[in-house]
């Protein structure tokens, strides 16, 4: 049976549904001992005093580390791939706080309890500072830069421009103009963040077990900054509860506990708490784009210009910190529309607050303000938004190019337009629309699209992009089951089930004997993001596909030898190596490998009996446009009594290609939308003028349950299955998210469209949709 | 600190301990009896993923006291298959393709476990708000109703679904 395109039972469920999942806090070690952090109640400030004395005469405290003890004992943390103004930053603060939740010391004890008794007998005074912590503050030259080295709070300036933007003004008959603003929200994965460093002084050997998305990323940092040599260092990952982009960061508690665990010579074990995660691990979003729309009266989109402010918070993000995205964003805002001339300009600004982090669709800024911005353009022009939407669509012809570069070759965003308001019958709720606007009930229609290069054309990633692709290994085992070596380290994708089928319908072996290894620096290839960016579907695919590819030739090389036969007229089937159409001859896998590699003297002349292939998948072999993409549309009902919205309907046309496991495809999709929902009316992080965090709890980050996520309904649109061993799969993971804020901000928008109603605000809790009706 | 002694039957097994009194339930369960399924995700009784059951009925184990189970009976995810034979809870959601990471799976089974056990029927708009004090974050719910819903029909029949 054919495994790829199947809604295959995911190999991950027996463990998680029966609590042997293993999970980095599940972990125990002999002689581990356990961190806890003091962290800054304040925004800004100097540390005028620091008394610890108390603390490390605690009952079964081991160790504190001030700011100045880590600073000897680490380099700055530096991330190859900075980009922009990059101040030197330690694993503990040095000299100043720079927002609520800093690292101020770190305790190490026997437990969590006593660590935290003697984190509170420390004794810090602060000499306060002028927090900055909105981006008027942090672009006034006045106001001093937060880091001493760093000549201002503006890390980073860009400017794209593309096409004729003067022409397009010009010939426009309008100029629509609107600020758009998104607020800080925050990844929330249900695990928090969390590690066990673990050292041998033996050996020289550090073993970091940590909750990650990126092993080989977080490997890499730790050798740079602690200067310990990579043939001594590993990282061990298995089950992760969840990251969203957010745990693709190297943290510096990180760096703390590696540096105690060497310092004491014992495991040293820290999970987040969930105050500190809401607080301290990473906040995502806060951006603003000033637009500039030119149209014309019939609702061409002529051109469009952009400012773009980020705020970033305190400390750049290792190893993408907020300067990362704006390339991202400018590049992809003009989307699948015939937008002649362009400018985005951006700007990167430091703040007291918590680190700017990536978030599921990290750009997804660019989605919002122009599917809002269409709106906002049918609205002022009096024209419909899905017909401003297909006059502005770009067919996916050939000659098709976004204005600021990418060919659109293929896209299919149009027939996804066209099937969701079909599916969501757009006709018929403008008919029930109006009739319920008769009766006082405001129901609204949003729509919005997206594309997103996962993996992108091929002119768009030669010879692999920026990270040249992606290498997996395959393992043929004596028994003649299948060991696949991956790249990836998921945490919730199951690659442990969709790489499988993959492998199993390349060798040809049966599902039940593939297994997929993952998160283990000692025997997993090099892939600097782990995985995020929606790139496993290509790229992890891709890698595992040409390495097995690489391995059944070896296999059909071998068997074609002891058989006589030529290799193109054999077949491997259900793990078995037989000449096509001859039975009687059938060579089982497990005999074959078992005599490889027990007596590998005896394989045929020119053949290796090495069963392993590494290889690396540089996208050669990709198919289809490149883009992931599709349109959602939601509909929604506004209670202008209560101010709350209910989502009545959410329909999401979307195409990533070919699917491997549809039930897996599903749940990311859904999974996004119901965050890009949480977005919206419920999460939001909140500092006050002093930069105070005003969100310490989950009474305070509202997430969204299962009384609030509507049913989600899915249409895919895709192609043929491809007859030359393409590899035609698209990532998925980060579309749902990067597409549903403006959807439904876009239907909130339409319900209150009697009331003259300007939706610029992303976050619409009850008090906005009511002030926005007019009616507080 | 003072330590008392704390008896309590955990999947069928007793268990005698000595426990500081301000030791979680989730830590006794977790780190002294090495039973890790039971996962901690806020420590404020909001996400529910630490959600046990204490004599029959879902309870948030990070808002408990080791000390407070003293004489009772706890069940935990670890309890639920037989061998090798899935609870037909765990059937249904695995079918349904109902988690991703795993890590708010504790407590959605075990609050759908005491629902199973009371015979309830519940429609899915019913079986919505009973779910809705556990968080999810990957999967917007929507396979995780949908197993539970399934493994009602199976197992206490007729549902509206």
């Amino acid at each position: 049976m054919r495994m790829v395109g199947a809604k295959v039972p995911r190999v991950e469920d027996r463990r998680i549904l029966t609590g042997n999942g293993h999970y980095v806090d599940d972990l125990q070690l002999p002689r581990m001992v356990h961190a806890a952090f003091l962290r800054s109640p304040i925004a800004h400030g100097r540390i005028t005093s620091l008394d610890v004395e108390e603390a490390r005469k605690a009952p079964g405290v081991h160790a504190v580390y001030t700011g100045a003890d880590m600073r000897a004992l680490s380099k700055p943390i530096r991330s190859p791939l900075a980009q922009g103004a990059t101040p030197e930053i330690f694993p503990l603060v040095t000299d100043t706080v720079l927002f609520v939740g800093d690292l101020v010391a770190m305790v190490v004890a026997d437990s969590r309890y006593l660590a935290e008794d003697a984190a509170g007998m420390i004794d810090v005074e602060y000499s306060d500072l002028p927090a900055v912590v909105d981006y008027e503050t942090a672009l006034d030259p006045g106001v001093p830069p937060l880091f001493p080295d760093l000549e201002s709070n503006v890390l980073h300036t860009a400017t794209k421009e593309a096409g004729d933007v003067e022409a397009a003004f010009a010939a426009a008959d309008r100029v629509v103009e609107v600020t758009l603003s998104q607020h800080r929200i925050a990844n929330v994965p249900i695990e928090t963040r969390g590690a066990v460093a673990d050292y041998d002084p033996g050996s020289g050997q550090l073993t970091l077990h940590a909750a990650t998305q990126a092993p080989h990323g977080l490997r890499l940092q730790m050798a740079q900054t602690l200067d310990h040599p990579m043939d001594r260092l590993r990282v061990l990952t298995q089950d992760v509860g969840g990251a969203f982009g957010l745990k693709g960061n190297i943290f510096r508690e990180d760096f703390c506990l590696a540096i105690a665990a060497k310092q004491l010579a014992r495991p040293v074990k820290w999970i987040e708490d969930r105050n500190e995660h809401l607080m301290a691990s990473g906040h995502a979003r806060e951006e603003r784009i000033t637009a500039q729309v030119a149209v014309t009266e019939a609702g061409d989109i002529l051109g469009i210009t952009a400012a773009l402010d980020m705020d970033a918070g305190a400390y750049p993000g290792v190893p993408f910190s907020a300067v990362s995205f704006t390339g991202v964003i400018s590049l992809l805002l003009p989307g699948p529309y015939t937008v002649r001339g362009y400018r985005c300009d951006s700007r990167v600004l430091a703040t007291n607050k918590s680190t700017y982090v990536a978030y599921r669709g990290p750009w997804a800024m660019e989605t919002w303000t122009r599917e809002r911005l269409i709106d906002m353009v049918a609205t002022e022009l009096g024209l419909d938004p899905a017909e401003v939407r297909r006059r502005n669509l770009y067919e996916g012809a050939d000659g098709d190019r976004m204005v600021t570069g990418p060919t659109l070759a293929g896209i299919t965003t149009r027939e996804c337009l066209d099937r969701a308001l079909e599916r969501i019958d757009y006709a018929g709720f403008r008919a029930e629309q109006e009739a319920a606007r008769a009766e006082g009930r405001y129901l609204g229609i949003g729509m919005a699209a997206f594309i997103e290069n996962a993996p992108g054309p091929k002119e768009m990633r030669p010879n692999g992009g920026f990270t040249g692709g992606e290498a997996a290994r395959v393992r043929l085992e004596m028994d003649g089951r299948l060991t696949v070596f991956t790249a990836q380290s998921p945490h919730g994708q199951g690659h442990e089930t969709t790489l499988a089928q993959l492998a199993a319908d390349e060798m040809g072996v049966p599902f039940e004997q593939v297994r997929v290894v993952h998160g283990d620096t000692q025997v997993t290839p090099f892939n600097i993001l782990g995985t995020g960016g929606s790139r496993a579907a290509t790229w992890g695919s891709g890698a595992t596909m040409v390495a097995t590819r690489k391995l059944r030739e070896k296999v059909l090389a071998i068997a074609a030898g002891q058989l006589e036969i030529d290799p193109s007229d054999l077949q491997i089937v259900d793990g078995v190596v037989s000449p096509k159409g001859v039975p009687g001859r059938e060579i089982p896998l497990a005999r074959l490998a078992g005599q490889m590699t027990l007596m590998p003297q005896t394989a045929p002349p020119g053949t290796d009996p090495n069963l392993q292939a590494e290889e690396r998948f540089t996208g050669e072999e990709t198919s289809g446009s490149g883009w992931s993409g599709g349109v959602h549309a939601c509909i929604v009902e506004v209670d202008l009594g209560t101010g709350g919205v209910q989502i009545k309907r959410w329909v999401v046309v979307e195409d990533c290609g070919r699917i491997i496991n549809p039930a897996i495809v599903d749940g990311q999709i859904r999974g996004g939308v119901a965050q890009g929902i949480g977005q919206v009316l419920y999460e939001r992080i909140p500092y006050d003028v002093e930069g105070t965090f005003m969100a310490g709890t989950f009474m305070d980050y509202l997430l969204p349950t299962s009384a609030e996520i509507p049913p989600i309904e899915i249409v895919h649109v895709e192609p043929e299955d491809d007859e030359d061993g393409g590899v035609g799969f698209r990532g998925v993971g980060e579309g749902g998210m990067i597409v549903a804020p403006a959807t439904l901000t876009n239907a909130i928008s339409d319900a209150l469209a009697p009331f003259g109603a300007r939706v610029t605000e992303q976050y619409l809790p009850p008090a906005e949709v009511l002030r926005l009706a007019g009616v507080v | 600190m003072s330590e008392r002694t704390v008896q309590v039957t955990v999947n069928g097994v007793p268990h005698a301990a000595a426990v500081e009194a301000r030791r979680t339930l989730t830590d006794f369960l977790r780190d002294d009896l090495r039973l890790t399924g039971t996962h901690v995700g806020c420590e404020h009784g909001v996400c529910g993923a630490c959600t046990v059951l204490l004599d029959g009925e879902a309870v948030r184990a990070c808002l408990l006291l080791a000390v407070q189970v003293d004489g009772r009976e706890i069940r935990t995810i670890e309890g639920l298959a037989t061998g090798e034979q899935l609870h037909p809870l765990q059937e249904a959601l695995r079918d349904c393709h109902s988690f991703q990471c795993g890590f708010c799976t504790p407590g959605f089974v075990m609050t759908a476990v005491a629902l199973l056990e009371e015979g309830a029927t519940p429609t899915e708009e019913e079986l919505r708000e009973e779910l809705s004090g556990n968080l999810c974050r990957c999967t917007g719910y929507q396979s995780i109703v949908a197993g539970v819903a399934e493994a009602v029909q199976r197992v206490n029949g007729g549902t509206a679904r």
